[in-house]
């Protein structure tokens, strides 16, 4: 019997790799109809088993679950047609990208060997942790940055719920994928300021689709 | 007040509340989270007796593992119910290999005797229970929880070599004569890769193990998980920080004192290193090297009931080729060599010499054997390039009985998993042997 925590596991691949069609060329121009159903087919056949395996559990292979932070962007972008969802909140993004960013400069090196301090050990219910992250999300509503707060309460609801198999918090904040697209994403728009620096003000630069 | 309500649930009704009450939940599941962590434990200490109970005065010794012309490697032990002692290793067509699969056997003491070999765990297996992709399976190691409950802990990797290594879980509720589907366990923020296991676990006095790990993708450092009886992680510490440490092993001294030895993997001088916890587990001192050779390569350990520490570990800086039983009085300061198990230093010989010399030393570990050539040639597929041939004597892994008996099992020449069985009766006579022999 297929456990729980697997489902999560392998919709949270399949959202992705539906989300990775839905980037490829020519994708912008179709109609919604087709846009709703061919990343819903996506999703169906990387669930479905072939000889006792699906093909979304040899991409889980190597990427394990991904973060409720990559699943709310992956949503974000698979459901902007209809909810135009990431694209008319580009400050509250902006926001979580650089805190994504932060956190992964944070948490990576250290927790690969870069000192003795190994920060992944308070993602195992530190109160100082979680009170640290309520109050960022805290914080990011009173500021209106809804994304950051949306991104943490659910990732804190979801460690609580044991909707991953890991047991550890950080495991659902960051993952290295939503890290290395923050990462990129914000260089992208740091290129462009500067491209823009000097230019005649057009209109407000956006950051790069998810 | 009606008004009040009805701005507020207006304002509710806007993403921006909306976000808010999310928040509140999450919260409030946190606060949940956290009540429900389960609080530091004690060590406990494994009750041994005083006096062996079936023991033969001496030594002996067997090979566990039978299967001819195969790459053998890596053994662990874990004591049943009954007293009797299970071994788990894995073996292939060569290491890292897809078909390498984990086996096990079980030694009655009463009647000296290994059952065949078994498989438990394969890729395919594996990987439709864990349902991700297998590529290879690695070291396992064993552990009889406090509720009876057998697990089994084992390295798989789905992405390169054995940096990318993670740790899948089986249980077995009838001493392992049937398994669980095997369960991943996340130990590591990026992609979960690197934490391998080779020491032996341990209980905490609430009932959850304690299991040595180590991480080698880019540094190399030794950690400690805290595992609840139902398979979560509750808790990883560090055991030592850089590029230097690898398989630990924790030795429990008191319910709040331990001392973990690791295998060093630095420049020479080659030292076993160590650090040590006065809180059960909370804190580790900076490592440092003990006295210890070691060719950075795996080590085993015990804690005796006296308080010494006895050690199996190739005590050569340079390779594998001897093996050697030794002990501390003085928590691990200074160490004296007990007994030789294994000692071929040098004989890098030619294959004819070789072949012989390994039949020798297979119907030396085994008097029962009829084909001590069958043992050499397959020692010879595994350990015999162009360049020549060398012996290899790995990866001990040592227990107490309850009834007060060492077992010790170690790779031999990556071909079989050798078993040695010995008192302690035989251990002191060791000891007082060899200080005899030092003080003239």
């Amino acid at each position: 019997m297929t456990n729980f925590t697997d489902l999560t596991g392998l919709a949270s691949v399949a959202s992705a790799t539906a989300l990775s069609f839905v980037l490829l060329p020519g994708f912008a121009r179709i109609t919604k109809l087709r846009l709703a159903v061919l990343p819903g087919a996506v999703f169906v056949l990387v669930l479905i088993p072939f000889s006792g395996m699906p093909l979304a559990a040899y991409v889980r292979g190597v990427t394990g679950d991904l973060s409720i932070t990559t699943l709310v962007l992956v949503w974000c972008a698979l459901l902007r047609p209809w909810f135009g969802c990431g694209a008319t909140d580009a400050r509250s993004r902006y926001a979580l990208l650089m805190l994504v960013v932060l956190a992964a400069l944070a948490l990576y090196p250290l927790a690969l060997g870069a000192g003795a301090f190994d920060p992944y050990r308070l993602g195992y219910g530190d109160p100082l942790l979680v009170a640290a992250l309520l109050l960022t999300a805290l914080a990011a509503w009173f500021w209106k940055s809804s994304l950051i707060a949306l991104c943490i309460a659910f990732a804190t609801f979801a460690w609580s719920a044991g909707w991953y198999e890991s047991g550890n918090l950080w495991d659902y904040l960051l993952d290295p994928f939503v890290s290395i697209y923050a990462l990129a994403a914000i260089l992208m728009h740091a290129v462009q300021a500067l491209f823009r620096r000097g230019r005649p003000p057009e209109s407000k630069p956006a950051l790069p689709a998810s | 007040m009606p008004l009040k309500l009805k701005t507020l649930a207006r304002r509710l009704s806007t993403l921006h509340g909306a976000v808010f009450v999310a928040l509140s939940l999450a919260a409030g599941a946190a606060v949940y989270g956290i009540s429900d962590r389960p609080s530091a434990a004690r060590f406990q200490m494994p009750v041994i007796a005083m006096q062996s109970s079936h023991a033969p005065p001496g030594m002996q010794s067997r090979f566990v593992s039978s299967t001819q012309n195969i790459h053998t490697h890596a053994a662990s032990l874990v004591e049943l119910d009954d007293g009797r002692i299970r071994a788990f290793w894995f073996a292939g067509s060569r290491e890292g290999a897809p078909d390498v699969e984990i086996r096990s056997a079980v030694y009655d003491p009463v009647s000296d005797h290994w059952s065949a070999e078994q498989s438990i765990a394969n890729r395919e297996d594996t990987q439709r229970s864990l349902l991700r992709y297998v590529k290879k399976l690695g070291n396992p190691v064993a552990h009889r929880a406090s509720d009876g409950t057998l697990w089994l802990f084992y390295v798989t990797v789905s992405l390169g070599g054995w940096a990318g290594s993670s740790i899948t879980a089986v249980t077995s509720t009838d001493d392992g004569a049937s398994w669980s589907p095997a369960r991943r366990l996340i130990t590591s923020p990026f992609l979960n890769i690197s934490t391998l296991v080779k020491g032996t676990p341990f209980n905490y006095s609430d009932g959850s193990i304690g299991l040595p790990v180590y991480h080698e993708f880019i540094a190399k450092f030794g950690e400690l998980l805290r595992i609840s009886k139902t398979g979560s992680i509750i808790d990883k510490t560090r055991l030592s920080s850089g590029n230097t440490g690898l398989q630990p092993v924790v030795l429990i001294k008191s319910p709040q004192q331990a001392m973990a030895l690791m295998r060093y993997s630095g420049a020479s001088p080659r030292r076993v290193i160590a650090t040590t916890t006065a809180d059960a587990g909370q804190h580790w001192s900076p490592p440092a090297k003990l006295a210890l050779s070691n060719p950075d390569a795996a080590i085993s350990g015990v804690v005796l009931t006296d308080g010494r520490i006895l050690m199996a570990l190739n005590d050569t800086e340079q390779s594998r080729d001897a093996l050697s039983l030794v002990v501390s009085s003085d928590g691990g300061k200074s160490w004296k060599t007990v007994y030789q198990l294994e000692d071929q230093r040098g004989q890098h010989t030619g294959q004819e010499h070789y072949m012989q010399a390994a039949a020798e030393l297979a119907k030396a570990t085994d008097a029962g054997i009829t084909d001590a050539a069958d043992y050499a040639r397959s020692a010879q597929r595994n350990k015999c390039e162009v360049q020549g041939c060398g012996f290899e004597f790995s990866y001990p892994y040592l227990i107490q009985a309850r009834s007060g008996d060492f077992h010790l099992v170690y790779t031999w020449n990556r071909s079989f998993i050798k078993h040695v069985r010995f008192s302690r009766a035989w251990l002191d006579g060791q000891l007082e042997k060899a200080t005899h022999d030092q003080l003239h």
